[in-house]
């Protein structure tokens, strides 16, 4: 019996690289590597135009009070530039250029961890995550160091999520596939910080070769349960894991740690487990390239700040073609208007869709109260209504209809037949409430109209 | 490996999600026209030819009062998204094929202006746009819009001429009225009306083929099981456990007679369905489905008459209050945050 959860879609699934090994990518000539790649404060570039720097090397720092995590270099080589850079997410990022020597040196502080590994503490190990720049990878990014401080010893379970349901992405599905042991290795030492004796590993259904994988390794099955959940999106969001799991609801605006439950990324832990066996901080990660210009589709093990353009080259892309280009998955993926932009720790996959398949225009009609968008919402919202309160004007109304609890997800926008682009504006509801309970003034009504306009395709009446 | 850079060339961006269902508007109306083309098809086999011009007629002018609206409103021509055509489609399996043929673009008239388009258009009527048109055309053209209790069989222009005192009954008629002759209804007279063999309107007659349109349209998941099944579950329980005056209880015939005659089987799967009259909710829905049902009996016991259209219309205005009372929890919020948004008005009303 499979774990789910109510509501979801079923998108056609095109993991066309579950077969495909990963491969690491030919060394870039040059990585962009951004100073803020979490959630958090940003960090200070600590070197200079000039210098020459090593693979591990710290290259930003930040003050040890404050949210985030050490930026490190991915490549050995000279810094080129340090400049403000678009880098998909957050507009311009202060970016570190590093022109690549091929020397592949690697910094003289990465070596594994020293002291008793069996009697880690759970400071060591904050510690020693914090200083690897370890954050979430399944695309949150949001410092792990931190995640375990506010976890520990509140939580009574820990689920590690490797359920990667949205369409196209392998790269933890390879991992499991390929590397069950260093996911393991990482899930033990976070569950030493967080003092528990067990764990659950969440994988979807159509990844059972992977589950064969990690259950074939020798472990206490007591220590990692595997579970295994129903091929459905947005299976992989930790609100929607955690009630599959255990049947509990987050309350809303509280956390999983509030209830007892901390999730981590199958790549997270992986990291953790790198961090001190080798002692290499984060600075590669696999990402998935793929999409209808990618002429062979492949996992590649990227150094961190690598263009998304050397990817795309690797995978034989035909560059004329694209005419989008997302970082991550479809659904909740960017997408990114520069060709050059960096990879960055919460880059899983890199899709390159064609023209036709993405600039077609889609003919909206008005709304036909169809439903699908209220039985699609895992979130149980009606998208339809936040909809059209948000076309109004009526943030009120959008709080009523509990838009803040939208995740973001897509579904709603994917079922749509007169496609609406309804998560844009649930997105947008969430987002001015957001703005309003911070400055505690709703803009005049008209404006907002106004500034709908810009964000959404009105509906045509 | 190097790449030659190509200098800031700017790729198209938008907000997820990057990839949509194939679904639209127009294919979800094309499959309910797939559904429907059957039931034509049978028309033309048991009524003659008539039924089809009498389609054609409805159709044509049902996206012609459309066009024409769109054109001296000056608003985006719609008659593309095939809502208009549906309508058409479902007012003609309303009306009986002996009808003079101008009455259907009367009825397209009231289905799509004053109904539809006057209400802002495809998703902002209020009620059935065909179900309305064929009220409408039932005052207005009330003997013509009766059904003959004969089959007879026309071509394609061939006018109706009433024979004299012709006596007879429609499947309908039998379960309506507790007549001294017939106890209860045949198996042959069963099956005949299951496969339609039988007179009615030129959509409704075979409810084989009705419901082959509903698994057709489950299967393409353009419509759920809930109204269809309710709908039809409450009129069947109610036939069987009380049945009207004159009639014996427990008797299965006379469910089945009032399941099988009339407009039932047509209003549960093709009308009470309408996306833009029914509720948008799982739970409301059931609730919408079992009210029809409810009111088809209702109206069928007292008023002797067809009821599952009228019962339908009533439902449809409804549809605001059971969305209302329907809304589902959000995930994470408490149960009784009905109790907090009371509080919060009240605190507003200080300020």
């Amino acid at each position: 019996m499979a774990f789910t959860f109510k509501g979801g879609i079923h998108p056609d699934p095109r993991k066309n690289t579950r077969k495909t090994p990963v491969v690491q990518i030919t060394p870039p000539a040059s990585v962009h590597i951004p100073m803020s790649m979490h959630i958090g404060v940003p960090c200070t570039p600590c070197v200079k135009v000039g210098d020459v720097v090593d693979k591990g090397q710290v290259i930003g720092t930040i003050p040890e009070d404050r949210l985030g995590c050490p930026v490190h270099a991915s490549i050995s080589g000279k810094v080129t530039a340090i400049e403000e850079r678009c880098t998909g997410k957050d507009g311009a990022v202060c970016t570190v250029t590093i022109e690549n020597d091929y020397q592949n040196r690697i910094a003289p502080g990465v070596a594994p961890f020293e002291g008793d590994a069996r009697n880690l503490t759970s400071e060591q190990i904050v510690k020693v995550v914090r200083a690897a720049g370890i954050v979430g990878m399944g695309g949150a990014s949001f410092p792990t160091y931190a995640k375990i401080e506010g976890a520990i010893g509140r939580v009574t379970g820990m689920i590690v999520n490797g359920a990667e349901c949205e369409p196209y992405i392998t790269a933890n599905h390879r991992l499991l596939l390929e590397q069950p042991e260093r996911v393991v290795g990482g899930i033990k030492i976070l569950l030493k910080a967080l003092s528990l004796r067990s764990a659950v590993l969440a994988v979807e259904a159509n990844k059972i070769d992977a589950v064969k994988a990690v259950a074939a390794l020798d472990f206490d099955p007591e220590m990692i349960r595997i579970c295994v959940m129903k091929t459905k999106y947005p299976q992989g969001d930790e609100r929607r894991l955690i009630h599959a799991l255990t049947g509990k609801e987050i309350p809303a605006g509280k956390l999983p740690t509030d209830i007892g439950y901390v999730v981590f990324n199958v790549e997270t832990c992986a990291a953790v487990y790198d961090a001190f066996v080798t002692g290499m901080p984060s600075v590669e990660r696999i990402v998935t390239v793929d999409g209808g210009c990618v002429q062979s589709p492949a996992n590649l093990l990227v150094p961190i700040g690598t263009p998304v353009r050397d990817l795309l080259s690797y995978c034989d892309t035909d560059v004329d073609r694209i005419g989008k280009l997302i970082a991550g998955g479809p659904m909740m993926g960017r997408a990114l208007c520069l060709d050059d932009t960096p990879v960055t720790k919460g880059t899983s996959a890199i899709l390159a869709f064609e023209k036709r398949e993405a600039l077609k225009q889609q003919k909206t009609t008005a709304c036909i109260r169809c439903g699908r968008c209220l039985s699609a919402c895992p979130s149980r919202l009606m998208p339809r209504e936040i909809y059209r309160a948000f076309l109004k004007g009526d943030t009120e109304k959008c709080s009523e209809l509990s838009a803040p609890l939208c995740v973001e997800c897509g579904s709603c926008s994917y079922v749509c037949p007169a496609k609406l682009d309804l998560t844009q504006a649930v997105s947008g509801a969430k987002a001015r409430l957001k703005a309003i309970k911070r400055t505690n003034v709703p803009p005049p009504k008209q404006e907002q109209i106004e500034q709908t306009k810009n964000i959404c395709s009105p509906e045509k009446s | 490996m190097t790449v030659e850079p190509k200098q800031n060339k700017l790729l198209c961006v938008s907000s997820s999600p990057h990839l949509r269902a194939h679904d639209s508007t127009r294919t979800v109306m094309l499959d309910v026209l797939i559904a429907l083309c059957p039931l034509l098809l049978w028309g033309c086999y048991i009524f003659g030819m008539r039924a089809l011009t009498l389609t054609v007629i409805s159709v044509a002018s049902c996206l012609l009062f459309e066009l024409l609206f769109n054109l001296i409103t000056k608003k985006e021509i719609t008659i593309g998204d095939l809502s208009a055509a549906v309508t058409g489609v479902l007012l003609a399996y309303n009306l009986p094929h002996t009808l003079p043929l101008w009455m259907p673009v009367v009825g397209a008239f009231f289905s799509i202006v004053v109904v539809k388009m006057l209400f802002g258009g495809l998703g902002k009527n209020v009620v059935n746009p065909a179900l309305a048109g064929r009220a409408c055309m039932l005052l207005s053209f009330t003997s013509a819009m009766s059904v003959s209790p004969v089959l007879t069989r026309l071509g394609l222009f061939e006018s109706y001429l009433p024979a004299d005192a012709v006596s007879g009954s429609t499947p309908l008629s039998l379960v309506l009225n507790p007549g001294e002759t017939v106890v209860s209804l045949s198996n042959e007279q069963l099956f005949d009306m299951f496969l339609g063999n039988e007179c009615g309107t030129i959509g409704e007659v075979s409810a084989l083929l009705i419901l082959f349109g509903f698994l057709y349209l489950l299967m393409r998941r353009v419509i759920s099981w809930h109204i269809p099944l309710t709908f039809l579950g409450t009129v069947a329980l109610i036939t069987y456990l009380l049945p009207a005056k004159g009639f014996e209880r427990f008797d299965y015939t006379y469910t089945l007679g009032h399941l099988l005659s009339g407009g039932l089987m047509l209003a549960a799967v093709f009308m009470a369905t309408d996306y833009v009259t029914c509720p948008i909710t799982t739970k409301g829905r059931i609730i919408f489905g079992i009210g029809c049902g409810v009111l088809t009996v209702l109206v069928r016991y007292f008023a002797k008459q067809e009821g599952a259209s009228y019962a339908v219309l009533a439902m449809n205005l409804l549809v605001y209050y059971i969305d209302k009372i329907t809304a589902p929890r959000p995930f994470g919020s408490s149960p009784s945050s009905k109790v907090k948004k009371k509080k919060k008005n009240g605190q507003e009303e200080k300020l």
